[in-house]
Parts: C-alpha cells; structure tokens; sequence
C-alpha cells in the first residue's frame, strides 16, 4: 500500500510573490564577496583616488600658473572621483561574480536557487550597488582631508548615485553573462567605460571644450551620472538635472529590461 | 641497425632553450595584443586627455616646453615601465596557478637563461609598447627626438628594471590579490608620484627629496631629456642607478631560479 502523501509537507518553504529571504541571500553574497578582501578590494580605489587628488594637487602647484583658475580644481574632481570609484565597483562586482562562477561551475548553484529571474537581477544588482556605495563612502571619508565636499542637494546625490552605480551594475550582468574570460571584463572596462567617465567631464570642465565636443559630451550618459553627482554635492552643473534625471531613468530602464529578458531566457547561463 | 640517440650538446649557453623561451614570452602577449598593445594606447591617450583639458590654458612653459610635451614622455614611460612588469610577473605567476611552471623548471635551461629570458619577453613588451603609445600620441603632440642615446638608454634600462621586478613579484605572489595588491600600493604609487604629470623641479625642498628618492623618477626624469632635452635631475646620478639596481636584480633573480625557492619542491 502507497504511503499518503502528506498535504502539508513540513519541509518546503512557502513564500508569496517575492522569495524575500533567497533575494536577501543573494544580495548578502554578493555585497560580501566584494567587499571581504577588504585590503584589497576598498583600500585599493582609496589609493588609486587618493593617487589621482595628489598628482593633480601637484600639477596645479607646479605648473598651473599663477592666475588662479585652477585654484579649486580639486574640489571640482573630488565628487567625480567618488561616484567614478563607486560606478567602478559597481561594474566590477556584478561582472566579476559572473565570470568567476563560471570558472568555478558554481553557477548551477545559483540557477537551481527557486529565484525568478526578477528576483535574480535585483539581488545581484543590489549587491553590486551595495558593495558600489562602501567603496564610494569611504573614498569620500578620506577625501574630506583633502578637498572641500559640501551636500547642497542631497535627494539629488542620492538619486544620482543610485542611478550611477545601477547603470554600471547592470552593464556589469550584462556583460558578466556574456563574456567567457576575464579578457571580455578587461575589454569592456579599457575601451568603453573608462573613455565614457575620463571624458565625461570628470576632470575637466565641459565648458571649456569645443562646442562640437561638448554636443558629444551630452550623448555619453556618464556624464550626466557625473554631473548630476557633483550637482547633488556642489548645487552647480554643467548640464540640467531633470534632462540626466530623465535620461538616466531611460538608460537603466532599458538595460533592467534587457537583464531581465536574459535572465528569462537563460542566455549563456542554461544549456 | 640503431640510430644513435645522444643527447644534444651545446657550449656554455643552451641558446635554442634561451631562444625559446623568449620567444613564447613575446608570442605570449602578441597573442593577446588588444589587451597588452591597445590598451595602454587608450588609457596613455585618455590621460593626455584629462590632464591637458583639466589644467586648461593657464599652464606655462615647463621645462621649456609646452605642458603636453613635457607630459608626452612620462606617460609613454609609465606605460613601458607597467607593461614590462604586468608581462614577466603575469607570465609566472599563471604558469604557477595553472601548475605549467614545470615546463619552465624541467627543461634543461640555467638559471640565469631562465631569468633572461622572462627579463628580456618583458623588456619586448615594454618597448613594443612605447613604441605604441609614442606613435598614438605623436598624433596629438609634436614629438621631438633630441637626444636619441638617453632615450633608449632609460627605454631599455627601466622597462628591464620593471620586467626583472615583475619576476620578483611573480616568484613570491601566491594569487592575483598578491599582485593586485603590488601594482595598486607599489608600483602604481611610484610611477604616479614620479614627476610625470608635474614638476618636480618646482616642489619645495622637502617634496624634491622625497621625489628624489623615487626610482622611477630618474627614468621618467632620463627619458623626457631625451624628447625635450631639459632634465629636473641628474642624468648621470640616474643612469648609474639604473644600471646598479639592473645589475642587482639580475643577481637576485639568478640567485632565486639557482636555489629554486617558492618554485621547487
């Protein structure tokens, strides 16, 4: 005689819509798989920010001239720096965890997990922003020593560095399920984002280019995460902040989708 | 009748072993060249970029020379100098993690064989670069050659100094965090802080010691006489430094391949 099954089975946990604790656990691995070497994986973007506020200190000490445009380049930069470094991250951890468990053969793991695909793109960008936010915080803390950051419209800041850093995070995943080898994540990184934020007036201000490469400047949507960050610290922008506010809505709106389509799909990830 | 199987006899040196060697040292990076060549021409151009939108118009004569030609060499330089590391130190420290460091160890080349051929791959890589990112910034800049023995004395001499240090690295990093962490807080430091992108000459007392102290300043400081003929430092005090460190290294590392440490069993 066949055993009952037992209507109520003890062991299966339910959840409604969301599985709240699986896209808390993803999202818990991985902010922490970001950010546990910390050594490495926070002091090393302090350095590197710190490395760029001295030589341009320097620069302009020694042979910026005497007539003083260039007193408060500094402060200009530093907000730049900080969302730069955070963006940075962003892309790193999300893009980084993918590669890496492909190479481990873990991602089955993941992909058995009772996640919806929904759920997956959030946990990991969530993670991405989080681990994105450490690092750019305490760049920030350390920066304070050396140049003048005021918050003059903070729900601006906020807004802004939440849009930055989900852009890069779902660049990130994008990339992430699509590349094989870390040489894909150094493409990436080398030939597109690095020339989107160095150009994207993070150094310089776009007013002073030509008038064509300032019409270019407006079609790379890093400048307005840049812009629209320094806005949020310093009440003064180069570009309207509704019009990044807008475009960077569109931008993420559009990656989100596609993540999620991927995700759905299971493009590259399932056999 | 039976071939006679002897081993292969060669003089003091195994040059095809050497010969070898280095030729899967370059072929190594040749074969990835839009990471080891491309690369470092976007990121040297994007540093151009920022540093001469940045400082604007406001920027005098340094070194006699516009602030884009005195910039030009240094940057050329750093890319020479972390190209030759990033070769000699990823090519060990792969060869560890991938558990093929035996095929460096078994054959039949010499310590001092093995030591100059990973030097000499990195020492390619680094010129083979340099002269990427001169002919990628020659289109932005008017480079002039005006001495040309200095400048491929400090080419040569400081992207051997890097490729030997790169092998240092190589033999003690254990993961890529290890070297991560070497080029983030050693390398990357030295080379920022080394008068590229300002003048040293210009730094009160203090900071011109502390500059002084820095290696990579008196490659940077050679190599610019070589362009734009006007050098912050002692030229003569640098070489003989270079060719002193060089020189040491080329010992150490000799002496490490001999005794085998962190390599050998």
């Amino acid at each position: 005689m066949m055993p009952a099954i037992p209507t109520h089975s003890g062991r299966l946990r339910r959840f409604g819509a969301v599985n709240w604790l699986g896209l808390f656990t993803l999202t818990r691995r991985e902010t922490s798989r970001g950010l546990k070497d910390y050594n490495y994986q926070i002091l090393g973007p302090v350095v590197s920010s710190l490395l760029y506020l001295a030589v341009f200190h320097l620069a302009i000490r020694t042979v910026g001239g005497d007539n003083g445009s260039n007193a408060d380049l500094l402060d200009f930069i530093a907000p730049g720096l900080i969302i730069f470094v955070a963006c940075e991250k962003a892309f790193e951890n999300a893009c980084g965890s993918f590669i890496f468990d492909k190479h481990e053969r873990v991602m089955a793991d993941l992909l058995m997990a009772p996640l919806s695909s929904i759920e997956r793109v959030c946990g990991y960008l969530a993670g991405a922003c989080l681990a994105g936010f450490a690092v750019g915080l305490a760049v920030a803390l350390i920066t304070l020593f050396f140049a003048e950051l005021s918050l003059v419209q903070p729900v601006a800041l906020v807004f802004f560095a939440i849009m930055g850093a989900m852009m890069h995070g779902l660049i990130g995943i994008l990339v992430g399920i699509w590349a094989e080898k870390w040489d894909s994540y150094a493409a990436v990184h080398t030939f597109l984002l690095l020339p989107l934020s160095f150009l994207s007036g993070l150094f310089y201000r776009v007013e002073n280019l030509p008038t064509l490469a300032q019409e270019l400047v407006r079609l790379n949507p890093v400048f307005y995460i840049i812009d629209g960050f320094r806005f949020g610290m310093t009440g003064t922008g180069s570009s309207n902040p509704w019009v990044g506010a807008v475009v960077l809505l569109l931008v993420n709106a559009g990656l989100f989708t596609l993540a999620h389509a991927w995700f759905r799909r299971g493009y590259r990830l399932k056999p | 009748m039976t071939p006679t199987l002897t081993p292969r006899r060669y003089g003091a040196v195994n040059w095809i072993a050497l010969w070898t060697l280095y030729r899967k040292e370059v072929r190594r990076f040749l074969a990835v060249g839009t990471q080891t060549v491309l690369a470092p021409m976007v990121t040297t151009l994007l540093f151009l970029a920022i540093f001469v939108l940045a400082m604007g118009h406001s920027v005098e004569l340094v070194g006699g020379v516009p602030y884009m030609e005195f910039l030009a060499p240094g940057l050329i330089m750093m890319a020479m100098t972390q190209n030759a590391f990033a070769n000699a130190s990823s090519s060990l420290m792969i060869a560890k993690i991938q558990g093929n460091i035996v095929d460096l160890l078994m054959p039949p080349l010499s310590a001092l064989e093995i030591t100059l051929g990973l030097a000499l791959g990195g020492l390619t890589r680094g010129l083979v670069v340099g002269v990427a990112t001169a002919a990628a910034i020659w289109l932005f800049v008017p480079l002039q050659v005006s001495h040309l023995l200095p400048l491929l004395f400090y080419g040569v001499m400081a992207s051997l100094m890097l490729a030997q240090l790169g092998i240092i690295a190589g033999i003690y990093a254990e993961k890529f965090d290890h070297m991560a962490a070497v080029t983030n807080f050693i390398i990357t430091p030295l080379a920022f802080l080394s008068g590229t992108f300002y003048s040293t000459a210009r730094l009160p007392e203090f900071g011109q010691i502390l500059a002084h102290l820095n290696p990579f300043f008196y490659m940077i400081d050679g190599f610019r006489y070589g362009f734009i003929g006007h050098a912050d430092g002692s030229l003569l005090l640098g070489a003989l430094a270079l060719t002193t460190v060089n020189a040491a290294l080329l010992l150490a590392n000799y002496l490490s391949f001999e005794r085998g440490s962190r390599l050998k069993a």
